[in-house]
C-alpha cells in the first residue's frame, strides 16, 4: 500500500519537510511505499502533474503537514485528489492539527482524520488500518469521521522517548538530495519551558527527548558526503543539555566535517566555552528568542529572561564571530505601542541585523498554546469570530493596549528598518 | 513530462468576439498546466478599449480559482497611462477590484495572501508628469492593488520623484524608448529572464542552458502561442513550427522535443548583457558580473572561446575589485585560445597575488611569452609553473616547451637537458622525441637524433618530417643511401616539402 505526504506552502521557497521525512522513513521500515511532495512557490507542478502523481502512485492515504496559513490549500488539494479517487483517505497533521477541534471536520469535507498524537505511530495505525479494509477500526491519536459522517476522537498515543528508535530520514534517503541546498535536523523534540505563546511545550506535555550523539554524527556524516554544507537545526533549544551539545560539536570537529549551520536556543544556555566551541564546528548563525524588549512585558510570557541576559549573550556571540538572530513579536499581551518600539530600539541598539529571522513578526495565537486557551484571560479580543473552527485566532486580534491600526504601524516600522524587507525564514 | 508554466502572457488586441473565445479556451486548457502559484501578463495598448476583453478574462480566471482552491495567480495588467485615458482607467480598476473581491475576503479569512492579486504595470509616456500618476497609483493602494512602474530612456526622470517611488511596487527598466506593447513585454520577459538567471546563481543552480522561466506567449491579435520572446520576435509560433493546431499535441509535441531547442544561453547572455546599463542596485551589478563571468566558463567548457571573451570583458566592467583575479585569468585563458596573446598577457598580468605560485596561471603565460616569440620570459615562466606541483601531462607538456624554448634561442645542450627529463616521466610521447631529435641534430650527435627520431616515427609511422630529419642525420652521417630512402619516405607522405625534395635530388646527383 502506498502512502503520499505532502508539505504545501506556496509563500516560500521549498525546504526540506524533516517531519515528514521521519514518517516515510518509519511507514517504510514497517512495509509501505511513501512518497513525499514539497511544494513552495518555487515547485513546478500544475494541475496535471499533481494528477498524474496520484495517478500513477495510486496512494491509499494522503497525509498533509497542517498549519494555520495553508489550510485553504490543503482543503483545495484535498478536494482534488478525491474528485480523482473518492476511496484515497486523506489526514492532516503537525502543528495546526494536534489541537484543532473536532467541530473542524464540518468545514473540512475532504478530510478523513485529523493526527493528534507523533505522526510517525499516527500515521502507520491509520495506515495499517486501511490496509486491513477497515480504516476507522482500533484508532489511536486521531479523531476521525466515518463513512457516515459521525465525528469520534480516540486516546492519545505515546511517542517513543528514544528517538533514536524512529529510523533516521535522511540514512534511508528519503528526500531527493538533488534539491536540497539545506539539510533541516531534529536532534531532540519538545521543551520544558511554558512560554504562553508557543505550542512546542504543551504538544510534548513540556518534556524533552532526543537522538544519540552517535546518530545525530551518522547523519550529519550522511548528509555532508551527499554533498550538503549547510545544516539547519530546528530543535527549540538544542544546548539544553550542554554536555550533550558539546558531544555533538565535538563530533563534528573530531570527523573534520565542514559544515555551516544556523540553530537556535535560548539566551540562558550559552556559554562563552560553549560558543567557541560552536564557532570552531561550523556555527554560522545563533538565533535566541527576545520576544519583547519590554522588562515588563517580557516578565508575564512565562519565558523567564532577562535584557541584560539577551544582551550579553548576543554579545557574547558577537565576539566569537557568530551571526546573531533574534526573534522578536509585537502584539503580545499587555504590551503598548511604545513597548512594541521598545523592542525594534533593543535590537537596533545591539547591532543585530534587521534581516531574515530577525524581522519581527506579530504574535500568532494558534491552537495549543496557552494564549489560545485563555485569551480572555489576557484582555484579546479576536476580530473574526465567524472564522472556521479549522483556524485559530492567529493574528486577528486587538488588546487592551495595542489596536488593529497601531499593530499595522508597528509592522510598517520594523519594514522600513529591515534590511531585506521583512522577509522571515521561520514562522 | 508534464510542463509546469509559470508565467503567460497575454498580448491582447482589438475587441474581436472570435479571437476573445480563442482565448478563454486556450487559457481554459492552460490552467490544467500553469504551477500552483503562476502569473498571467494582460498586455493592452489601451485599457478602456480592452475591459469587455479583461472582464471576460477575470471572469474565466476567477472561475478557475473557485474551482481549484490550491491554485495561485498573480495578474498583471501591462498598459500606458496616456492623461486624457485617466479617469477610464480608474473606473477600469474600481471595476476590477469589484470582481476580485470574494479573494481578498477569502484571504482575509484565512490570514494570508488573496490566491488573486492583481498587479498593475503602468507605462507612463514621455509627457506624463509624477503628479498625474500620484492620483492614480493612491486610487490603486487604497484597493490593496500594487502598482508597477515600466520605465525606459525617456521616462527615466520620473525614477527620481521619492513621492512617486514610495507609492510603487516595483519598477521595471525598459532597454530603449520604444512604448510599443510588445516592446514592453519583451523588456518584461527579458527581466524575467535576468531575475531567473540570478535566481539560479544565487541557488548554485548552474543549469544556464535550460530555457528560460517556462513561459508562453498568447497573441490575441492572430491566434498564435510562442514559446518565448525569442520566438514572438521571430513570429515562430508552436504552429507554425510544429505544423500542428490542436493545443494539446502542440504542448504534448513540444516537450517530447525537449521544448523548443532554442540558443537559451545564447538568449540569456543577450538579455543579460543588453541590461548593463539599466538602473540597478550596486548588488544587482555585481551579480550580474557574477553571472557573466558564470556565463564565460560555460562558453570555455564548449570552446567557444569568443563568446567567453566578450562575457569576461563585461563580467570585469560589474565585478567588484576583490573579485577579478579569476576573471581576468579565465580572460587571458580566452585570449590564449583565439590566439590573441598580447591581449592575454594583459589579462594575465592584472591578476594579484592570488594566482601567483598556481603553477597553470604560469604555464599558459609562458604560453602566451612562447607564441610572442619572448623565449627567455617564456622559459622563466615554465620554471616558475615546475616549481609547483604539477599534474603529471602537464609536467611533460611544460617541459616540451622549454626544450622548445631552448632549442629557438640556440642553447640545444640545455634543450636536450629538459627534454632528457620530459622522456624519464613520459616515455612514449612523440613530440619529446622529434624536438630531442632536432637538439641532437644541432649539437651533431647524430646516433642520438636517428636514435629519438626512430621512436617519433614508430609512435607516428605517417610523420613525414620525422622522417625528413632522419634523412638530413643519415646524411651527415655519410649514409647516403639510408638518407635517400628517408627521404623518399618523407616525400611520399608529403609531396609538398619542397626542401625535401630539393635534398633528395641533391644528394641523387652524388
Amino acid at each position: 500500500m502506498n502512502v503520499l505526504l505532502i508539505e504545501i506552502n506556496p509563500f516560500v521557497q521549498e525546504t526540506t519537510p524533516i517531519s515528514l521525512g521521519y514518517i516515510a522513513s518509519f511507514l517504510k521500515s514497517k512495509g509501505f511505499g511513501v512518497k513525499i511532495l514539497s511544494i513552495g512557490q518555487n515547485t513546478s507542478l500544475s494541475r496535471s502533474a499533481f494528477h498524474e502523481i496520484i495517478h500513477s502512485f495510486k496512494p491509499a492515504l494522503v497525509g498533509f503537514s497542517a498549519y494555520q496559513r495553508i489550510m485553504l490549500y490543503i482543503i483545495g488539494l484535498a478536494k482534488f485528489i478525491k474528485s480523482i479517487d473518492n476511496n484515497i483517505k486523506i489526514a492532516i497533521g503537525g502543528p495546526q492539527a494536534t489541537f484543532m477541534p473536532s467541530a473542524a471536520f464540518a468545514e473540512l469535507p475532504d478530510v478523513d482524520y485529523i493526527c493528534r498524537s507523533p505522526g510517525e505511530i499516527t500515521l502507520l495505525g491509520i495506515a495499517q488500518a486501511i490496509e486491513n479494509g477497515t480504516p476507522f477500526l482500533n484508532l489511536s491519536g486521531v479523531s476521525y469521521k466515518d463513512d457516515n459522517d459521525a465525528v469520534l476522537d480516540t486516546p492519545e498515543l505515546e511517542g517513543y522517548t528514544d528517538l533514536d528508535r524512529y529510523p533516521s530520514a535522511y540514512l534511508n534517503d528519503v528526500f531527493d538530495y538533488s534539491r536540497m541546498r539545506e539539510a533541516i535536523m531534529l536532534t531532540s523534540r519538545g521543551c520544558p519551558h511554558h512560554c504562553i505563546y508557543c505550542y512546542t511545550p504543551h504538544a510534548f506535555k513540556h518534556k524533552i527527548s532526543y537522538h544519540s550523539v552517535e546518530r545525530v554524527i551518522e547523519e550529519i556524516r550522511w548528509i555532508r558526503k551527499k554533498g550538503i554544507k549547510s545544516l539547519w537545526f530546528a530543535d527549540p533549544n538544542i544546548s539544553y543539555k550542554p554536555s550533550r551539545l558539546i558531544e555533538i560539536l565535538d563530533g563534528i570537529l573530531q570527523e573534520g566535517i565542514e559544515t555551516e549551520i544556523w540553530l537556535q536556543t535560548r539566551v540562558d544556555l550559552v556559554t562563552p566555552e560553549l560558543l567557541k566551541k560552536m564557532k570552531r564546528a561550523g556555527v554560522k548563525t545563533i538565533a535566541f528568542g527576545l520576544e519583547s524588549a519590554s522588562e515588563r512585558v517580557l516578565s508575564r510570557l512565562g519565558k523567564h529572561i532577562t535584557l541584560d541576559k539577551v544582551a550579553e549573550a548576543i554579545r557574547l556571540a558577537q565576539k566569537h564571530g557568530i551571526e546573531v538572530e533574534l526573534f522578536t513579536i509585537y502584539g503580545l499581551p499587555y504590551e503598548t505601542f511604545e513597548d512594541a518600539v521598545k523592542t525594534l530600539e533593543f535590537v537596533k541598539k545591539n547591532k543585530v541585523k534587521i534581516m531574515g529571522n530577525t524581522n519581527s513578526q506579530q504574535l500568532q495565537i494558534y491552537f495549543g498554546t496557552h494564549m489560545a486557551r485563555h485569551y480572555e484571560d489576557y484582555n484579546i479580543r479576536p476580530l473574526n469570530n465567524n472564522r472556521p473552527a479549522y483556524l485559530s485566532i492567529g493574528s486577528q486580534y486587538e488588546t487592551d493596549h495595542i489596536g488593529r491600526n497601531e499593530l499595522h504601524q508597528i509592522q510598517q516600522l520594523w519594514q522600513a528598518n529591515s534590511i531585506d524587507g521583512g522577509k522571515r525564514i521561520v514562522s | 513530462m508534464i510542463p509546469a508554466f509559470n508565467k503567460i502572457y497575454i498580448i491582447l488586441g482589438k475587441h474581436d468576439n472570435e479571437n476573445l473565445e480563442w482565448v478563454l479556451r486556450t487559457l481554459s486548457f492552460l490552467y490544467s498546466y500553469v504551477n500552483l502559484t503562476s502569473n498571467i501578463y494582460l498586455v493592452s495598448e489601451n485599457l478602456p478599449d480592452s475591459m469587455p476583453q479583461v472582464e471576460r478574462i477575470q471572469k474565466n480566471i476567477n472561475e478557475f480559482l473557485s474551482e481549484n482552491l490550491f491554485a495561485r495567480l498573480y495578474v498583471h495588467i501591462v498598459h500606458p497611462t496616456p492623461q486624457p485615458a485617466m479617469n477610464g482607467i480608474t473606473l477600469c480598476y474600481q471595476y476590477l477590484k469589484q470582481s476580485t473581491d470574494k479573494f481578498d475576503q477569502e484571504g482575509y479569512i484565512h490570514q494570508e495572501l488573496p490566491r488573486l492579486i492583481s498587479l498593475p504595470v503602468l507605462v507612463p509616456d514621455d509627457e506624463c508628469k509624477p503628479t498625474q500618476l500620484i492620483d492614480l497609483l493612491n486610487v490603486l493602494k487604497n484597493s490593496f492593488l500594487l502598482p508597477s512602474l515600466y520605465l525606459n530612456k525617456d521616462t527615466l526622470n520620473l525614477a527620481k520623484d521619492e513621492k512617486l517611488l514610495s507609492l510603487t511596487d516595483k519598477v521595471y527598466y525598459g532597454i530603449g524608448n520604444s512604448r510599443k506593447m510588445t516592446d514592453v513585454v519583451y523588456n518584461l520577459f527579458c527581466q524575467d529572464i535576468i531575475d531567473d538567471s540570478l535566481d539560479k546563481l544565487e541557488n548554485n543552480d548552474l543549469s544556464m542552458t535550460d530555457p528560460c522561466p517556462d513561459s508562453l506567449i498568447i497573441s490575441a491579435q492572430n491566434c498564435n502561442v510562442y514559446s518565448c520572446m525569442e520566438a514572438f520576435l521571430k513570429n515562430e509560433s508552436l504552429a507554425k513550427i510544429y505544423g500542428i493546431h490542436s493545443l494539446e499535441e502542440l504542448l504534448a509535441h513540444y516537450y517530447k522535443q525537449d521544448k523548443s531547442k532554442r540558443d537559451c544561453l545564447g538568449c540569456r547572455e543577450k538579455v543579460i548583457g543588453s541590461s548593463v546599463d539599466l538602473p540597478k542596485s550596486l548588488d544587482t551589478n555585481q551579480k550580474t558580473g557574477a553571472l557573466l563571468y558564470h556565463f564565460g566558463m560555460l562558453r570555455q567548457e564548449s570552446e567557444d572561446d569568443f563568446q567567453a571573451v566578450k562575457n569576461f570583458k563585461q563580467s570585469l566592467e560589474l565585478s567588484p575589485i576583490e573579485e577579478t583575479d579569476p576573471i581576468y585569468f579565465r580572460l587571458g585563458l580566452g585570449y590564449t585560445k583565439i590566439g590573441q596573446y598580447d591581449q592575454a598577457l594583459k589579462a594575465f598580468n592584472s591578476v594579484e597575488l592570488g594566482y601567483q605560485g598556481q603553477y597553470f596561471f604560469h604555464f599558459y603565460k609562458g604560453l602566451c611569452y612562447f607564441e610572442t616569440g619572448d623565449y627567455v620570459t617564456a622559459l622563466e615562466e615554465f620554471s616558475k609553473a615546475l616549481q609547483s606541483e604539477t599534474q603529471h601531462d602537464d609536467r611533460i607538456r611544460i617541459l616540451i616547451y622549454m626544450g622548445t624554448c631552448f632549442n629557438n634561442l640556440g642553447n640545444y645542450e640545455q634543450a636536450v637537458g629538459e627534454l632528457e627529463k620530459a622522456k624519464e616521466t613520459a616515455g612514449h610521447v612523440k613530440e619529446i622525441y622529434n624536438t630531442l631529435g632536432f637538439s641532437y641534430f644541432m649539437i651533431k650527435d647524430y646516433d642520438k637524433s636517428i636514435e629519438n627520431l626512430k621512436m617519433a616515427v614508430e609512435i607516428d609511422p605517417f610523420s613525414a618530417i620525422d622522417y625528413a630529419s632522419l634523412g638530413s642525420n643519415y646524411r651527415e652521417k655519410g649514409d647516403l643511401n639510408t638518407a635517400i630512402g628517408m627521404y623518399e619516405k618523407a616525400l611520399a607522405l608529403d609531396p609538398g616539402m619542397t626542401s625535401v625534395r630539393e635534398n633528395l635530388e641533391r644528394l641523387k646527383k652524388l
